[in-house]
C-alpha cells in the first residue's frame, strides 16, 4: 500500500497530535482506577488531590486484601478453565462442522437445511434461553464450569460455523481428492490436510471466542449462581456489596480483574486486531 | 433411483449429529421450554397454573415492560448512530498519513477488551463523584448532580460507557474497509481535482457500504442486548429509567418470581430481534444492489 | 494425529474432573450435614461463631451456615434448580409468604423451641400466610424495630427532645436546619430504603390489615395511603441535597460521621453504622406519624426466622439445630452482635440504641411492615422513588392510582382465591 512516493513522506502531524491527545479518553478511566486502587480510604478526600492525585505510597495491601475477599486465584482459574476449554473445543468442533457444511450446502438441500438451522441460532438472544437453561442445567448436574462451556459451545456455534464454512471456499476440493485417492478416510484427510490449512481462521475464532467468553457476565451468572463457583466478572458482581464504601478495595479488585486480559492484549495485540478484523469482515 | 450413502456422507453425518444434538439440547429445546412456560404463571419453583395468553396481553399493557423496550430502542438507536459516526471518523484518522499508526490503533482498541461490568463500576464512580466534584469546583451547574441519579439523563451515562467500549471494534472494521479501497481510485479522483469532502462522499463512502452495513447490524444487535453496563452503572434505576429488556427479564424472571411472565417477554424480544435483523438485511441489501 | 488425540484426552480429563468435583456430595462416615442459608450478610461473623460452637458440641451433626451476597436471588435461583438447603434463615416478609404458599416449608408444630416464642411473633407469621394454613412453618428468632435513628450526642448538645407528634417532628427538623445542620439523610439510590419511612409512617396512619381489606374489595390504597405519601414527600425538605445519588451504605457512613442528625431506618442498620463509627452514641424513637401520640405504634417485624425446607431429609437433625439456636446462650450471642429484639419469652436486655422505643417494645405496641405484603415484582420501592422524584402537580394521584391498579394486576390470582374463599 505504501508506494515510494513524495506524498507518503508528508505525515499529517496535526492529525497525529489530535489522535495522541485523544488517547486521554482511553487512559483516563484506567489511570483513575489505578490511582484509587493504590490509595487508602483516608486519602480519598473531596478535592482534586484526593480524587485524582498520585497515591502517597505504592503499597499492595489493597490488592492483597481484594485477592483474599474475592478468592482471586480460584476465580482466575475458573475463568481460564472456561475460556481455554471453550476455545479448544470450539476450534475442533466448529471447524469440523464448518468443513462439512462448507462442502455440502451447495450440493445438497438437506445439508443446506442443517446449515440454515444452525445459523438461525444467531438470532436467539440469550435472554430467551436464560430461564429454561437454569432449570435444564441443574437437572443435568451441569450447574458448573462444564455447563458454561457447553453453553458457550452452542451459543458461538452459528457465527463460527458460518466463518469456517465460508472459509472453505478458499480451499479447493482437489485438496481432499488427492489424499483420498491415496486411500485415506475422510476423517484422516480432514485432520491431515484441511485442518492445518485453516490456521488463519483458527486464530480468528480463538480470539473472538476469547474476547466473548472472558468478559461474559450473563451465562456464568445464571448457570452457576449460588454455587460459589465464580468467574472474574461474577466475583466482581458478587462482592460489590462486600466492599461497602471502601472504594480503594473495590478498585484494587477491578484492576486485578482487568490485568489478565490486558497482558494477553499487550502480547498478542497484532494478532488480535487482525483476527477481529477478519472475523467481522468475513462474517 | 436411490443412492447408497457414500462413506463420505456417513462421516459427514457422524460429525454433524453430535453437534446438532448439542445444539438442540441447549438452544432449541430451552427455547421451546421457554415458550411453554410463557403460557403459565410459574414462579420458578412450586406449583403453577396455565394462564393461556394472559401474559402476552399483560405485556402490552405493562408500563414497566413498555418502558424497557422504549429505553432499549432509544439506547440502541442513539448508540448505533453515535458509534458509527465516531468510528468512521476515527477510522479515517487512523488510516491517514499519521505517525505511530499501529500504536495508536492498539491503544484505541483497549476499551473493547475490558469487561463491561468492571468498566461500568469504574465509570459509576467517575459519574457519581468525580464529575460532580468538577462541576462544583468550576461552577458548572448541570454537572453538579450525578448524572446517574437523574431519571431523565441516566441513560446518557449508560450510553457514554456503551459507546466508549463499542467504538473500538467498529473502528477496526472500518479501517479494514478503508484498506480495501485501492490507491488508484484516489489517484483518479485527485487527478480530477476533487476536494477531500467530495472525495469522501463520491469515492470512499460508496465503496465501504458493505462495511457500514456490517457495523450497523453488529452494533444494533449488541446495543439491543445491553446488560453488563446496566448491572454495574445503575441497576436499572433511577426510577427504573434504565432497565433494558435483557435486564428486566433477568431481574424479574429469576429474582421477582415472574418466570412465566418474563418468558413471554423473552419470546417477544426474540421476535423483535428477528424482525429488526431481517429489516436491516433487506435495507442494506437494496443499497448494495444500487451500487 | 497423535498430538490431536493427546489434546482430546486432556480436554476430556479436565471435563471429567470438573463434573466429578461437582458431584461429590455424599456425606462420609455417617455424619449428618445440615446446611443453613442465611439472608443476613451483615451477620456473617456471628453466624460463623454459632456454627463453630454447634460443631464443637455435636459429634453426629455438622452444621454449615452460609451468608452469601444477594442471598434472596441465590435462594430463588437454587429453588428454581431444585437445589434446596436444609434450613433457610430469612425475614418474615413477602418472600416467606411466597415460599410458604408454594409449599416449600415443613410444618414444625412439634418443635420444642416454639413453646418459648412470644405469641405476638407467632401471630405475625400467621398474618403473613397468603391464604390461611394449618400448622406452624417458621421459628421467629429476632425482631427489628424501625423508626428513626438519631445522634444522641448532637441531641444532648442542643437539648433536643424526642418528638411525639408529627408537628413536633417537623418543627424539630426546622430547628435543626436553623442551626445549619442536616436533619435527615436518605440513601434513596438503593430504592428499598424508601420503604423505611414509608413503613414507619404507615403503621401509625393505616390499618394493619389494609392489604387484606383491599383484596376483599373493602378499601382502596388511594384512600389509605394518601396521608403517608404526602408526609413522606414532606420529609424531603429536610434531608441532604439529591438523596437519590446516595446508597444505603453512603447514608450509614454519613450518619455515622455526624453529617446528619437523624436517619429514618430500621435497627438492622445499626451494625453498619457501628462499623464506621464504633463509639457512636445512637438511640432511636418511634416515627410519630400523626398528631395523636396515642396512635403511635412501633414498626417492628421479624428480622430473622428459621424455616425447614419441606423435603429436608434429616428432620431430627434439623430440629436439633433449631433448638440449639433458640437457647438463651446462642440467642444472646446473636443479639449482642446484631442487635434487635428477642422473640423469646424471658428477660432479654434491650440495647442502648433502642432505649427511646423501650416503652413500645415492652408493652408490645408493635405492628408489622406493610411492605411484607407487597409482591416483589410490583417494585413498590421503585414506585415510591419515582413518586418522590416526580415534581408534577398530580404526582400524588398518579402514584396512588398506579398503586391500586398495579396491586390488582400483581395479585390477581391471590385476590381470586381470597374472594372465592369469602363466598
Amino acid at each position: 500500500m505504501s508506494k515510494p512516493d513524495k506524498e507518503n513522506k508528508h505525515t499529517n502531524w496535526v492529525l497525529t497530535i489530535v489522535l495522541i491527545l485523544g488517547t486521554i479518553t482511553v487512559f483516563f478511566p484506567l489511570y483513575m482506577a489505578l490511582v484509587i486502587a493504590f490509595k487508602s480510604p483516608s486519602e480519598m478526600t473531596n478535592d482534586v488531590q484526593g480524587a485524582l492525585g498520585f497515591p502517597k505510597h505504592l503499597g499492595f495491601e489493597n490488592f492483597a486484601k481484594a485477592m483474599e475477599v474475592t478468592d482471586f486465584w480460584n476465580t482466575l482459574g475458573n475463568s481460564l478453565l472456561i475460556t481455554i476449554s471453550t476455545i479448544v473445543l470450539g476450534i475442533l468442533v466448529y471447524s469440523l462442522v464448518g468443513y462439512v457444511l462448507g462442502r455440502t450446502t451447495a450440493k445438497s438441500k438437506h445439508f443446506k437445511l442443517i446449515y440454515l438451522y444452525i445459523i438461525s441460532g444467531m438470532f436467539v438472544p440469550f435472554a430467551i434461553l436464560m430461564m429454561p437453561l437454569v432449570k435444564e442445567t441443574a437437572q443435568m448436574h451441569l450447574g458448573n464450569q462444564l455447563g458454561v462451556i457447553l453453553l458457550y459451545l452452542v451459543f458461538y456455534m452459528p457465527m463460527n460455523v458460518m466463518l469456517y464454512a465460508g472459509y472453505m471456499k478458499n480451499i479447493p476440493e482437489v485438496m481432499e481428492e488427492a489424499s483420498m485417492v491415496d486411500g485415506a478416510s475422510t476423517w484422516k484427510t480432514y485432520w491431515k490436510v484441511i485442518f492445518p490449512m485453516m490456521k488463519p481462521m483458527h486464530a480468528t475464532v480463538a480470539i473472538m471466542t476469547a474476547l466473548g467468553t472472558w468478559n461474559d457476565v450473563m451465562t456464568p451468572l445464571v448457570i452457576m449462581s449460588g454455587t460459589g463457583i465464580n468467574t472474574l466478572p461474577i466475583a466482581q458482581l458478587n462482592f460489590q456489596t462486600a466492599f461497602g464504601t471502601n472504594y480503594n478495595l473495590a478498585f484494587a479488585s477491578y484492576i486485578l480483574s482487568l490485568i489478565p486480559m490486558l497482558i494477553f492484549y499487550i502480547i498478542c495485540q497484532k494478532q488480535i486486531l487482525n483476527g477481529v478484523a477478519n472475523g467481522a469482515v468475513k462474517g | 433411483m436411490k443412492k447408497k450413502m457414500s462413506n463420505r456422507t456417513k462421516t459427514y453425518l457422524c460429525i454433524l449429529i453430535p453437534a446438532l444434538i448439542l445444539f438442540v439440547m441447549f438452544n432449541t429445546y430451552p427455547m421451546i421450554n421457554g415458550l411453554i412456560y410463557s403460557f403459565t404463571n410459574y414462579k420458578g419453583y412450586g406449583k403453577f397454573d396455565w394462564v393461556g395468553l394472559r401474559n402476552y396481553v399483560d405485556l402490552f399493557q405493562d408500563e414497566r415492560v413498555l418502558k424497557s423496550y422504549l429505553f432499549t430502542f432509544k439506547y440502541a438507536l442513539c448508540g448505533t448512530i453515535l458509534v458509527n459516526v465516531l468510528s468512521l471518523l476515527m477510522a479515517l484518522a487512523l488510516n491517514a498519513k499519521i505517525r505511530f499508526k499501529s500504536a495508536l490503533r492498539g491503544i484505541y482498541f483497549v476499551p473493547n477488551i475490558l469487561g463491561g461490568l468492571v468498566i461500568g463500576y469504574i465509570f459509576s464512580f467517575f459519574f457519581t463523584y468525580i464529575l460532580p466534584y468538577i462541576g462544583i469546583a468550576w461552577n458548572i451547574e448541570w454537572l453538579q448532580n450525578s448524572i446517574l441519579a437523574s431519571p431523565a439523563y441516566a441513560w446518557i451515562g449508560v450510553l457514554i460507557v456503551g459507546v466508549w467500549q463499542a467504538v473500538a471494534m467498529t473502528t477496526i472494521i472500518y479501517i479494514s474497509g478503508l484498506q480495501t479501497v485501492p490507491e488508484d481510485v484516489y489517484e483518479a479522483s485527485r487527478v480530477d481535482g476533487a476536494s477531500k469532502w467530495t472525495e469522501f462522499w463520491k469515492v470512499t463512502f460508496p465503496l465501504i457500504i458493505p462495511f457500514i452495513s456490517i457495523n450497523f447490524v453488529l452494533t444494533t444487535k449488541n446495543f439491543l442486548m445491553v446488560f453488563d453496563q446496566i448491572m454495574s452503572l445503575t441497576n436499572g434505576g433511577p426510577a427504573q429509567s434504565t432497565e433494558s429488556i435483557s435486564f428486566l427479564i433477568y431481574r424479574n424472571g429469576l429474582d421477582g418470581g415472574q418466570f412465566g411472565f418474563q418468558s413471554a417477554n423473552a419470546f417477544v424480544f426474540f421476535l423483535v430481534i428477528v424482525i429488526i435483523s431481517v429489516v436491516q438485511q433487506l435495507i442494506t441489501g437494496k443499497k448494495e444492489e444500487q451500487l | 494425529m497423535k498430538t490431536f488425540r493427546k489434546i482430546m484426552a486432556a480436554v476430556l480429563c479436565v471435563m471429567m474432573i470438573v463434573t466429578l468435583d461437582g458431584c461429590a456430595q455424599a456425606s462420609e462416615d455417617g455424619i449428618t450435614e445440615i446446611e443453613i442459608v442465611s439472608y443476613k450478610r451483615e451477620a456473617i461473623d456471628v453466624m460463623d461463631e454459632i456454627q463453630d460452637l454447634f460443631n464443637s458440641t455435636h459429634d453426629d451433626i455438622r452444621l454449615k451456615i452460609s451468608s452469601p451476597n444477594e442471598a434472596m436471588t441465590i435462594l430463588k435461583t437454587r429453588f428454581i434448580r431444585d437445589d434446596y438447603p436444609d434450613i433457610v434463615a430469612i425475614g418474615g416478609d413477602i418472600n416467606y409468604s411466597n415460599f410458604l404458599d408454594a409449599g416449600l416449608f415443613m410444618d414444625i408444630s412439634d418443635l420444642q423451641a416454639l413453646k418459648e416464642v412470644k405469641e405476638g411473633y407467632l401471630d405475625i407469621d400467621k398474618q403473613l400466610e397468603l391464604v390461611s394454613m394449618d400448622g406452624v412453618y417458621a421459628l421467629p428468632y429476632v425482631a427489628n424495630a424501625a423508626g428513626v435513628l438519631y445522634n444522641k450526642d448532637i441531641f444532648n448538645k442542643y437539648g433536643w427532645k424526642i418528638p411525639n407528634t408529627w408537628d413536633e417532628f417537623i418543627s424539630l427538623c426546622q430547628t435543626i436546619q436553623s442551626k445549619g445542620l442536616t436533619p435527615l439523610y436518605f440513601g434513596y439510590k438503593d430504592t428499598w430504603t424508601t420503604l423505611a419511612p414509608w413503613n414507619a409512617l404507615a403503621v401509625d396512619l393505616v390499618d394493619a390489615n389494609i392489604c387484606a381489606q383491599v383484596n376483599k374489595n373493602e378499601a382502596t390504597f388511594a384512600n389509605a395511603y394518601r396521608e403517608v405519601a404526602t408526609k413522606q414527600k414532606e420529609l424531603l425538605k429536610y434531608c441532604q441535597p439529591n438523596p437519590y445519588a446516595y446508597s444505603y451504605t453512603d447514608a450509614a457512613t454519613a450518619f455515622a460521621n455526624g453529617e446528619a442528625v437523624m436517619w429514618p431506618i430500621g435497627s438492622y442498620a445499626i451494625s453498619q453504622v457501628q462499623s464506621v463509627n464504633p463509639d457512636m452514641n445512637i438511640d432511636s424513637f418511634v416515627m410519630p406519624g400523626s398528631n395523636d401520640p396515642n396512635k403511635n405504634i412501633l414498626n417492628s417485624g421479624i428480622d430473622v426466622q428459621f424455616s425447614i425446607m419441606e423435603n429436608c431429609p434429616n428432620k431430627e437433625a434439623a430440629y436439633e439445630v433449631l433448638n440449639f439456636l433458640y437457647t438463651d446462650e446462642v440467642l444472646n450471642m446473636y443479639l449482642e452482635d446484631q442487635g434487635g429484639v428477642a422473640t423469646k419469652k424471658g428477660e432479654f436486655p434491650i440495647a442502648e440504641y433502642l432505649k427511646g422505643m423501650e416503652t413500645y417494645i415492652l408493652a408490645g405496641e408493635v405492628a408489622d411492615f406493610q411492605d411484607h405484603h407487597y409482591p416483589t415484582e410490583m417494585a413498590v420501592d421503585a414506585m415510591i422513588q419515582t413518586y418522590l422524584l416526580d415534581k408534577k402537580k398530580d404526582a400524588l394521584d398518579t402514584f396512588l392510582n398506579k398503586f391500586d391498579t398495579d396491586w390488582i394486576r400483581y395479585n390477581r390470582d391471590l385476590i381470586a382465591r381470597v374472594q372465592k374463599e369469602e363466598s
